[in-house]
């Protein structure tokens, strides 16, 4: 079994390549600007340094948000051509759902994703990973209070966030996050697309 | 020689294009989604809307386009991208993909200019005859270009404010005209006489233009007959407009023809549509015994088959680009 893992929902790039449960190859790497140069020279590299070809690959995983539409829209697309091209299987997932599950602690986890304005990009899930409150863009007090009556909450986020929790910076485990979803079903290539949680600004101002 | 099939791929602005076009001439297959009625909304073109727009149809269009030309990818020999000039992210969509596929079935990638595309959508219609004067008229871009060979491009002077489909569109907004406004105008147009006193753009020695005082100018003749409570003919107005606008363009384009000796000229870009433009060009062409070329209406907006033909005599001169290859917002004619 052979998987190709995605995330450009940051400005980060974390990609990786997970053969016969292990990562053979990966990158994490911050871009400011360049993401859309650089992403698929590096996935390349990848796919080199394990030798292995995309016509290969049993699986592709992508993250398809919540965060930066320009970055999410990035990885979907390169996900998303190979996944039709080649007739590979795809799964798009949560990137938050990804925050979680890279989280080692037996709390419950609330990975965040600063929207600016006092909102966030937000979730709440258990120890087991499965959510309790959904992905939402979000005021963070309002998601906040959601947490209050659980027992204890680690904030996974990347952000300088105010918040009276356990913090822990996010850290992808690829190798955790494909074993995780490398049995999830598989959608039709066409239909992967981001999740951007957010409507536009033209939408909002328009009533639509 | 071996035919050569080129993959166009555009994504600058609202519509997500893909072609396969044989020895840069001829059109196999095109599809392409248009995404007009989504912008109609908002009055004009949301950049973030277009990029949403873009990721879900990029797929989709690229099979139908295969399936209409009953080709696979396996069969082309190179992919062409619009790189710039456009909406940045409506651009990275198309360039993704372009660069996946080409690095997938290992396909040479081709950069192409936006405008070169609107250029090269007339060798759909005839092979270009050098030198030639190109008269680029759409949303972004009113300009003069002189070529005296395949991808030698001299810009000859251009727009210094407003685009002319920019002020087209501006102007039949001011009348009440639901986007897009420049088509409506043009047909407007045609049921009113040009009664309206309007200024002449520009009216110098260089290749340049200005619209943005002839926009302003309607503008303010729609603002001082609502104060005064007269009501405004649409028609006219819009045929002052037109006759205005479309005098500059052709009289600008005359001189440069005139100035260069040049025999040749070819139309492209949104604007080409316009049906007076349209007249007004062929008759100073009839006059001045000039070749004209105005590419078909299909080939006038964004499409792919456009910008795979330009792709193709790129490919010729060996232009090649590698998976580094970045969208561009602006970007000069190369």
């Amino acid at each position: 079994m052979i998987s190709l893992y995605i995330d450009t929902s940051s400005n980060y790039l974390y990609s990786g390549i997970v053969k016969d449960d292990k990562l053979v190859s990966s990158i994490k790497k911050k871009y400011e600007k360049d993401l859309s140069k650089e992403a698929l020279p590096k996935i390349i590299e990848l796919f080199d340094k394990a030798s292995i070809t995309p016509k290969d690959l049993d699986k592709i995983i992508v993250v398809n948000g919540p965060g930066s539409f320009t970055g999410i829209r990035i990885g979907i697309t390169i996900a998303k051509t190979i996944a039709w091209a080649l007739n590979i299987n795809i799964t798009p997932i949560s990137g938050l759902n990804a925050m979680a599950i890279s989280c080692n602690t037996n709390t419950y986890k609330m990975p965040l994703i600063d929207a600016r304005r006092g909102y966030v990009y937000g979730a709440i899930y258990d120890k087991d990973n499965t959510t309790v409150v959904k992905d939402s863009y979000i005021v963070l007090h309002e998601l906040l209070d959601k947490s209050k009556d659980l027992d204890e909450v680690t904030v996974i986020t990347n952000n300088d966030l105010d918040i009276n929790l356990k913090k822990e910076k996010y850290d992808p485990d690829i190798l955790k996050i494909v074993k995780h979803f490398e049995e999830s079903d598989s959608i039709n290539p066409h239909l992967v697309n981001p999740i951007y949680l957010k409507k536009t600004e033209a939408e909002e101002k328009a009533g639509l | 020689m071996k035919d050569v099939y080129i993959l166009g791929i555009e994504s600058s602005c609202d519509e997500t294009s893909c072609s396969i076009v044989k020895n840069g001439t001829v059109e196999l297959a095109t599809s392409t989604s248009t995404q007009i009625d989504i912008h109609e909304n908002f009055g004009g073109v949301v950049p973030e809307i277009a990029s949403r727009e873009h990721v879900k149809n990029i797929t989709l269009v690229i099979e139908d386009c295969l399936r209409k030309a009953n080709m696979k990818i396996e069969d082309v020999t190179a992919i062409a991208i619009t790189y710039g000039p456009g909406l940045i992210g409506s651009l990275l969509v198309g360039m993704q993909a372009a660069k996946t596929l080409s690095y997938i079935y290992n396909k040479p990638l081709v950069p192409v200019h936006h405008i070169a595309g609107h250029i090269y959508a007339n060798s759909l219609v005839e092979e270009l005859k050098f030198p030639l004067i190109a008269l680029v008229v759409s949303g972004g871009h009113t300009e003069l270009i002189k070529m005296t060979d395949h991808f030698n491009f001299e810009k000859l002077g251009g727009t210094l404010d407003d685009a002319i489909g920019e002020c087209y569109d501006k102007v039949a907004r001011v009348m009440g005209l639901p986007y897009p406004g420049g088509p409506k105008l043009d047909k407007l147009s045609k049921v009113g006489s040009p009664t309206y006193k309007l200024p002449i753009p520009l009216n110098d020695d260089s290749y340049n233009f200005s619209f943005s005082g002839l926009k302003s100018a309607v503008i303010n003749l729609n603002h001082n007959e609502e104060q005064k409570g007269n009501e405004i003919n649409k028609a006219d107005l819009a045929a002052s407009f037109q006759k205005v606008a479309v005098t500059s363009i052709v009289s600008k384009t005359k001189k440069a023809l005139k100035d260069y000796n040049i025999n040749n000229l070819i139309v492209a870009g949104g604007v080409a549509a316009n049906s007076i433009l349209r007249e007004a060009l062929t008759d100073m062409c009839n006059e001045n015994n000039i070749h004209l070329s105005i590419p078909p209406l299909k080939y006038c907006t964004d499409n792919a088959a456009m910008i795979a033909s330009a792709g193709y005599y790129a490919y010729k001169l060996g232009r090649r680009a590698d998976y580094h290859l970045n969208s561009l917002s602006t970007t000069s004619l190369q």
